[in-house]
């Protein structure tokens, strides 16, 4: 896919979430200009990008939604919710065609006769179907189109190109704004950059520096060098409103696509020479840059004088000789290069042959090394394209940090490879026990050892790293839900506020997704069954407003997500008396358990509390699910409820669910895996001292009678336990109950990514996943819930 | 807390403003002609910003503003000519002399409040 | 108090205004290797945001706002240029 459509569908995604969540804002508060404007932006950008590619339809309807919000921005319209469901169904079509996009780089052949509906929809409050895209913002009729100015050159020749593209698609205009503040202007109070952020429908805005700055000792600091220039939405009677106290310090035109172009051809040579600033970033030299690449220069050179370096050493000495020419503008191509070649371009990169050691600075532990020892992250060819500037918005992030959008793939082939890395440093042990068990040198043994503790440290740090770039906001999962709690309780006929909680809150990716399906099920479940209508919670004497709170909380290496809402609650002894009638529970049960317990037993399956099935959460949407699935991350899930004040539902998940240690188990000659944090013990029971109660095998464990799994027998495979050796006995901990597991025998604890069941498999419940041992078997991990059901079921 | 300094000869105009800025959450100090306003800056007064009619008794306003721009840490103040619709010629004499803007009579408070916050970062 | 100056670190607070340009300039001049946080601040005046052009004091934190963040803050962090890359979607 075209790098510029692959990085637009990544940023549709964004805008489209706000977008979303600002209309459903904005219903609530409809007079809201910083939302509104929100919203604009957010759509506004859209159309913008969505101009540089050959979807007119999209263009199209996203124009119309623009000037819908333009209008409603303007105070020329009021938003009302029919014109919300309209501009919520536009973006949802969009994003519909995106999906296509992404699949077949083009728009579904039905987009026209889609999107014509909906146009029309959209232009009616402004008054039918029109061709001008700034109706109402300018009274004449006829545009005036200025000659393009020569000023226009430091907006950069990429921008102003992209500006044309689109200006001509959409067959609008910009006003444009030079602003040159006189040198004494802060002696009559003005300060530009005040009125500059406060030009209306801001789109850039570019600072002119003095071509030459005076010498630091005789800058006047109240002599104002600056100047301006800027291009924005809002109109020309805007403009001179707003600077109407420095007309004589400005200029302002008018342009369309057409006139930047002819800007761009006729002075597009000049441009580079008088702005030499629009050139790619990279090959700007920074002073401190420069001199943080000339250290690392040195400090290689010094590398080479000295040492030998070869292989690795030798490559990763290239890499950052490559970047740190990179910097200082020498592009250098090493590859393959030996060692003289290398020395030979360090020295001609710092332009001398001897080291002068005190030039070295002794800052090598400064970031910018370290930036510079990784791999080039941008030439300069492809550093507009594929790098995306600075997230200068990214609240608190540390400036100069590039924030690069990462295909997820990428990131996700990464962990793979973290995990390979962890399956071979495995093999380590392996050969370790290879050593001393089949080649009886103990000490290459220990030797191996050594090598395996330090590689397992930098793994760990590998795989802490990729981690980090896995986590993501809990407000990834919570996105979805404003409109979802909308469209449902406008259906429902209720009123719900939702709040939201701890988005920030972190977790892995994977974690985050899978938390998805949950998160619904449960909110639906609340919307359906808990919250009351208003004229019920009314009469309830609580207000006619129910509230639903999502929130997230970091707990260790958990994290806590929480639904509850302030509805009717679960009723125990209606819970217990379905749950009776469905031949769930006893009768004794019936009597006998307590409310908590009760409320339980919604997660049973097969319990559903509905008199009615709705068709909101009827189609297989039961509690029993939702807790299967939290239990296939890891993870466990409570709920406690008030009848008549309310419902908390806790899920309770791993941070990650990348890597999970398992102890490694044989029956029958397969190994198995248990993941470690179940184990509780390992165990040999002399063959005697088994005993048995009610058909079930048992071990008295420090007073404590604990069940005995035959692993073999709830698996189904042929193997009898040798009665001359003592039983080998895994006590691990299920549902806050032990039980012990009778295995072939113990092999020993490993690190595995484990990944979901797949093919056959998949539906093999008993199994969570599947690993790949360091000696290339692939281990399957034993889902222990499961397994104790299908030996139940077997006895 | 910002501080206004308002400059007027006639009481009601001095009246009117004065009570949109307080409203807002201003403080108002007042003057009645230019004068007065200089020996108030003169005794250690500092407002963060100045509004002044043009024509005054004793101290015109376009005289006053070159003036109080010469006292000690009035250099960089906000410094609006209350000017009619048809004093357009003293408005350029009004920059000159070291004004920031003008206001149009008769002002209301959207007018005054938002030429404040125009002038007046974080106001 | 809108300037927070320590030796090499600065922190600009709120609305820095033009009556602050001077402080800011003496300490830009005396300091070795700047370092200077936006975080907190509201709006520069032009002296100011001219003054940092100038020195180009290494910017420790990001500003919160919104216009600085997006159509300031990569004028002052970039490797230079008029040219900004933020902001940089067509409108």
């Amino acid at each position: 896919m075209n790098p510029l459509l692959a990085q637009f569908l990544a940023e549709a995604n964004d805008l489209l979430a706000s977008v979303d969540d600002g209309l459903l804002q904005l219903e609530r508060n409809p007079g809201d200009p910083e939302l509104v404007n929100e919203v604009f932006r957010a759509a506004h950008t859209f159309k913008g990008s969505s101009g540089l590619f050959d979807f007119p339809e999209l263009t199209r309807l996203t124009h119309a939604a623009e000037d819908l919000l333009d209008a409603v921005r303007g105070g020329r319209l009021a938003l009302d919710s029919g014109m919300a469901d309209d501009l919520l169904a536009a973006f949802d079509l969009i994003r519909g065609w995106l999906a296509h996009v992404t699949a077949h780089e083009r728009l579904p052949a039905t987009a026209g006769q889609d999107a014509a509906g909906l146009i029309t929809k959209l232009r009616a409050p402004l008054g039918g179907e029109t061709v001008a895209t700034d109706q109402g913002q300018e009274p004449s009729a006829v545009r005036r189109i200025d000659p393009p100015p020569e000023w226009l050159a430091p907006l950069g020749t990429e921008w102003l190109i992209e500006t044309a593209a689109w200006l001509s698609t959409t067959a609008s205009t910009l006003r444009f704004v030079r602003y040159l503040p006189d040198q004494d202007c802060f002696f009559r109070a003005e300060d530009p950059l005040h009125l500059v952020r406060q030009v209306p429908g801001l789109d850039r805005m570019t600072v002119i520096r003095p071509e030459q700055w005076p010498p630091r000792e005789e800058y006047d600091e109240y002599a104002c060098l600056l100047s301006f220039v800027v291009a924005t939405r809002a109109s020309t009677g805007e403009l001179e409103y707003l600077f109407r106290y420095v007309p004589d310090q400005i200029s302002i035109v008018e342009l369309d696509g057409a006139a930047i172009n002819r800007h761009l051809e006729g002075e597009e040579a000049e441009d580079l020479e008088t702005v030499p600033a629009a050139a790619p970033d990279a090959l700007h030299v920074d002073a401190r840059l420069a001199a943080d690449a000339r250290a690392v220069l040195t400090a290689a050179h010094r590398t080479l004088a000295v040492g030998e370096p070869t292989g690795t050493q030798l490559l990763a000495l290239i890499g950052s000789v490559t970047s740190a020419a990179l910097a200082l503008g020498v592009p250098l191509d090493l590859t393959g290069a030996d060692r003289e070649a290398v020395n030979a371009a360090v020295e001609g990169v710092l332009g001398r042959a001897p080291i002068e050691p005190a030039a070295t600075p002794p800052a090598v532990d400064h970031p910018v090394l370290a930036a510079l020892a990784a791999p080039p992250a941008a030439t300069p060819a492809g550093a507009p394209a594929d790098l995306p500037a600075a997230r200068a918005d990214d609240p608190g992030g540390q400036v100069g940090t590039r924030v690069l959008k990462v295909d997820q793939e990428k990131v996700d082939r990464l962990m793979e490879l973290v995990g390979e890395l962890n399956v071979a440093k495995n093999g380590l042990t392996f050969l370790a026990a290879a050593a001393e068990e089949e080649f009886g040198s103990r000490a290459l043994s220990r030797r191996i050892k050594d090598q395996y503790s330090g590689m397992h440290r930098i793994a760990e740090e590998l795989q802490a790293a990729v981690m980090d770039v896995r986590m993501l906001p809990l407000s990834v999962a919570f996105g979805r839900f404003p409109r979802l709690v909308r469209d449902l309780s406008r259906r429902l006929g209720k009123t719900i506020e939702l709040v939201t909680e701890g988005d920030d809150t972190m977790a892995d990716k994977d974690v985050i997704e899978a938390l998805g399906d949950p998160l619904v099920h449960l909110v639906r479940n609340s919307l359906d069954h808990g919250i009351e209508t208003s004229d019920e919670r009314i009469a309830a004497g609580k207000p006619g407003t129910a509230r639903l709170t999502l929130a997230a909380v970091a707990d260790g290496d958990a994290v806590l997500v929480e639904v509850s809402d302030d509805g009717r609650g679960v009723d125990p002894m209606r819970v217990k008396r379905k749950a009776y009638e469905k031949g769930l529970i006893s009768e004794e049960e019936l009597e006998s358990l307590s409310d908590t317990e009760a409320v339980d037993l919604v997660f049973r399956a097969g319990f559903s509390t509905a008199d009615q099935i709705s068709d909101l959460s009827g189609r297989g949407v039961g509690m029993d699910a939702v807790r299967a699935s939290v239990e296939k991350l890891g993870g466990t899930v409570t709920m406690r409820s008030e009848l008549g004040s309310g419902t908390v539902t806790r899920l309770r998940l791993p941070l990650s669910m990348a890597v999970t240690q398992v102890m490694v188990v044989s029956v029958a000659g397969q190994r198995f895996g248990v993941p470690v944090d179940l184990v509780v013990e390992t165990v040999r029971v002399p063959a005697a001292e088994m005993g048995r109660v009610l058909h079930q095998d048992v071990v008295v464990m420090r007073g404590e009678v604990v069940p005995v799994i035959d692993l073999a027998r709830a698996l189904q495979m042929p193997w009898a336990p040798d009665d001359s050796r003592d039983r080998a006995v895994l006590i691990v901990s299920v549902n806050g109950q032990r039980v012990g597991l009778l295995v072939e025998q113990f092999h020993r604890e490993v690190d595995v990514i484990l990944k979901p069941m797949e093919g056959l498999l998949a539906y093999a419940d008993e199994f969570s996943g599947t690993a790949l041992l360091g000696d290339g078997l692939v281990l399957l991990v034993l889902n222990l819930k499961e397994v104790l059901g299908l030996a139940a079921r077997a006895a | 807390m910002t501080t206004v300094m308002l400059v007027d000869d006639s009481a009601t105009m001095l009246m009117s403003l004065k009570s949109i800025l307080t409203k807002a959450g201003y403080t108002v100090e007042t003057a009645g002609h230019g004068k007065e306003a200089l020996d108030k800056l003169g005794k250690g007064l500092k407002p963060n910003l100045i509004i002044s009619d043009v024509n005054m008794p004793q101290m015109d306003g376009i005289t006053f503003v070159r003036e109080a721009r010469k006292s000690p840490g009035m250099r960089f103040t906000p410094m609006l000519m209350l000017t009619t619709e048809s004093e357009q010629s003293k408005r350029a004499e009004a920059k000159t002399a070291g004004a920031t803007g003008w206001l149009v009579k008769p002002v209301g408070p959207d007018q005054l409040l938002g030429v404040i916050k125009q002038v007046l970062p974080g106001a | 108090m809108p300037l927070e100056l320590h030796d090499e670190n600065a922190s600009l607070i709120g609305v820095v205004t033009v009556d602050e340009v001077e402080q800011l300039v003496g300490w830009l001049r005396s300091s070795q290797r700047p370092r200077v946080s936006l975080r907190r601040c509201n709006h520069l005046h032009t002296g100011a945001l001219q003054a940092l052009l100038l020195f180009r004091p290494k910017i420790s934190a990001a500003p919160k706002d919104a216009f600085l963040a997006a159509q300031v803050l990569p004028l002052l962090t970039g490797a230079g240029g008029d040219t900004s890359r933020q902001g940089n979607e067509p409108p």
